[in-house]
């Protein structure tokens, strides 16, 4: 069975959404039968997670955290991955980068370093929140809308279908979305949020083999 | 960037420093590599600065109201 790693640092309030809303794909990777390396909070460091990589060589890797065009973070910032010092480090791996811009550069260099698929962002993520629910994810009827997409394509890979299915999949579920915060009078702040999703639409791309999937 | 550019900049941040004005202050988003989320204020705050944020922000803006403009929202 494939070996699927996820590296969930939790050290802020904008990553305890990610990490709350990565913690049923964790799930969904265990009771699929995968050997699940989930590396969550202080122990998505660099150390560990590069260890891990080079002793378990996962076919599936999830990355939550701050990001640049050049780097991927862990837990306190700490960077990972980078393209100055080890996008090597994803050769033979299908990756999910769910942090800001990343697959600006480090999308390419990691394909040209042997990665098979590297998913990402172009631009800064953005994550919208309702005030409401006080830094409560579980109840966040507005960062739901955001996250879920995400969720939908990670899933889908997970469930052996390409990343080409899995992006579809993420970015239809985006436009349904924006079209709801578009046309919804459910709440009165519902339009504002939707240009920071269309930009997450735009930005969400791919970098290597499109109809690569895990076994 | 010539002055004609300048022009346009300035007149695409003040439409979206408009706009931004019209939502509630309930509004909350993260975004960049900033570690929390931003009100209204706080948002217009990195446009009117043209902070990176900022920049970006006036960008998504208008390419939200451009793909808008075209009926792409519809379908997207």
């Amino acid at each position: 069975m494939a070996c699927v790693l996820f590296s969930r640092p939790n050290d802020d309030i904008t990553l305890s959404y990610l990490f709350y809303y990565s913690k049923e794909l964790v799930s969904e990777s265990n009771n699929l039968g995968y050997k699940t390396i989930n590396k969550e909070g202080k122990e998505a460091n660099k150390e560990i997670i590069i260890s891990v990589i080079k002793k378990q060589n996962p076919e599936l890797i999830m990355f939550n955290g701050h990001g640049s065009p050049t780097e991927i973070c862990g837990d306190n910032e700490e960077v990972i991955i980078s393209v100055e010092e080890n996008p090597e480090i994803l050769k033979d791996s299908i990756v999910y980068s769910l942090s800001c811009s990343s697959a600006f550069k480090l999308g390419p260099k990691s394909i040209e370093n042997g990665a098979i698929s590297f998913i990402g962002y172009d631009f800064e993520f953005a994550l919208g929140k309702d005030s409401e629910s006080e830094a409560s994810p579980r109840h966040d009827k507005i960062a739901k809308l955001f996250l879920e997409p995400s969720n939908i394509l990670f899933s889908s890979l997970l469930n052996k279908r390409s990343v080409k299915d899995s992006v579809a999949k993420a970015k239809k579920k985006m436009e349904d979305n924006i079209n709801y915060l578009h046309t919804t009078d459910r709440f009165p702040e519902a339009i504002y949020y939707a240009p920071f999703l269309f930009s997450n639409y735009l930005g969400l791309v791919v970098h290597g083999d499109k109809e690569a999937s895990i076994n | 960037m010539n002055e004609k550019n300048k022009e346009l900049e300035e007149i695409r941040k003040e439409l979206v420093i408009e706009r931004l004005r019209q939502a509630p202050p309930t509004v909350k988003i993260a975004f960049g590599s900033l570690n929390e989320f931003m009100n209204r204020d706080e948002l217009i705050d990195q446009v009117q600065k043209e902070t990176d944020i900022g920049k970006r922000i006036v960008k998504l803006q208008i390419e939200y109201l451009r793909a808008f403009k075209k009926g792409m929202l519809q379908g997207v």
